[in-house]
């Protein structure tokens, strides 16, 4: 697939995007889930992993992949 | 990945740009306002508007929340931070967002104990973990980001954590775009509706656009792809005579919105009766506040703030960037004395700001595929 191409890192932070400042989501699929304390590890798309907030999204599941904003997932990702 | 790849596809962006083409009258000039900060990055990252005719251009909006930030806020904030043992913690954009006597950045290296967090949620086990330390987070955010320091506030209190408190200054997307249709400097032909606010808020809420102001609405994700999709659909509206709110991005955003997250907004938060706004100054009901339930995690409370209102310094123009009155080449300061690295208006400072975006992508040869 062609695909547009991604732009050089930020020279200040060395990212291109902030996911938390900006009002964006990430989408990243659930490796575990701690339905104890409500939340899930998931892992992003450049395969760093970190604790979710589930509390937002129905009937989580292992394999699921969610929009994830700030720590807390905001919806379920569906076609 | 899925969900991203499909969506950055460079054959059917042109099958889109040639399909904009089409529909566009030529003689007639379109305006459309891309209301959030995060379309305004993926416009210049992928080159959005390099595919656009001459005639349609994008106005970029008010919609990134760094960016709307009044500097006595941020004095506010460094306020806090210089408390006796307080740990404060932000976003790291919000970092370098320079108020009246510097930035948190400066403040931290005067030794206040500043620390950046991607969540709310990292600022809650900085509180765990430091039981002797009163652990501050500035909250920002529009209500995409609301709801995860509403969790998090409601985590704090099933815990029992007391030396947990939030510096809320949410705001709301609503009374912002309502200033700016009222703005008479400011003709628009339509609105690119932000995506992740929406996931939140659903489509409801934008509805009085097209009823009260004429103007049709296209609710899009961040891909190139839906960017590229939303501007065909207000173009579509505007050729059939058609004025209504439509969803692009329905593989996320639901029309009623994420109804658990209204529900939790709605028990930590109320509305201040007004917030200022970076360039737009004080709008009524545009702010979130701790609802008196919530009141022992009010930092506002829990420490002395100044509240003073500071004036932007004279020679920054992100109140006319923020309200598309002027693109951010046309700032007197863009690129010589406002840069990223030494930004004078916070529009520089986000990445989600149009300065930043327009300084990071566009001022600069892209080196991507022509399409």
């Amino acid at each position: 697939m062609t695909a547009f191409s991604a732009p050089a890192p930020d020279t200040v932070c060395g990212s291109t995007h902030c996911i938390t400042c900006g009002d964006d989501g990430a989408p990243m699929i659930v490796v575990s889930l701690d339905w104890a304390i409500g939340l899930a590890v998931c892992r992003g798309e450049d395969g760093d992993e970190s604790s979710v907030e589930i509390a937002l999204v129905e009937s989580v599941a292992v394999g699921d992949e969610l929009l994830v904003h700030a720590g807390t997932a905001i919806a379920r990702l569906t076609r | 990945m899925k969900f991203v790849d499909e969506f950055r596809d460079a054959e059917l962006g042109r099958a889109l740009a040639g399909e904009i083409l089409s529909l566009v009258e030529p003689g007639r000039h379109y305006k459309f306002m891309e209301v959030c900060g995060g379309h305004t990055h993926s416009i210049y990252k992928y080159g959005v508007d390099d595919l656009l005719p001459a005639n349609v251009e994008l106005v970029h909006g008010p919609g990134c929340p760094v960016c709307v930030i009044p500097m006595g806020r941020v004095d506010d904030g460094i306020a806090v931070a210089h408390h006796d043992g307080v740990i404060f913690t932000c976003f790291g954009d919000m970092m370098r967002v320079p108020g009246s006597e510097g930035s948190l950045l400066e403040a931290k290296a005067a030794g206040a104990d500043i620390r950046m967090v991607y969540s709310p949620l990292d600022a809650l086990r900085i509180a765990r973990d430091n039981p002797e330390r009163e652990v501050v987070f500035f909250a920002i955010g529009f209500e995409t980001t609301a709801p995860s320091t509403a969790l998090t506030l409601k985590r704090a209190r099933m815990e029992g954590l007391r030396n947990f408190s939030v510096m809320c200054s949410h705001v709301t997307i609503v009374p912002p775009l309502r200033a700016l249709l009222e703005s008479p400097d400011l003709r628009l032909d339509g609105f690119i509706g932000p995506g992740h606010v929406s996931t939140i808020v659903g489509a409801r809420p934008f509805e009085f656009i097209p009823a009260d102001y004429g103007k049709p609405v296209a609710i899009a994700g961040f891909e190139p792809l839906d960017i590229l999709q939303a501007i065909v659909m207000i173009l579509e509206q505007l050729r059939d005579g058609r004025c209504e709110v439509e969803n692009e991005y329905k593989r996320v955003v639901p029309y009623e919105g994420n109804l658990k997250a209204l529900e939790v907004m709605a028990e930590v938060f109320e509305l201040r009766p007004h917030f200022e706004w970076r360039g737009l100054g004080f709008i009524s009901h545009s702010g979130l506040r701790l609802s008196d339930d919530y009141a022992d995690f009010d930092a506002e409370r829990r420490f002395s703030v100044p509240g003073v209102r500071v004036a932007d310094p004279k020679a920054c123009q992100c109140g006319e960037v923020l309200k598309g009155v002027i693109k951010p080449w046309e700032c007197k300061v863009f690129g010589t004395g406002c840069t990223p690295e030494r930004p004078i208006g916070t529009c520089m400072v986000s990445s989600e700001g149009a300065c930043a975006a327009y300084y990071n992508y566009g001022r600069f040869a892209r080196e991507r595929e022509v399409v």
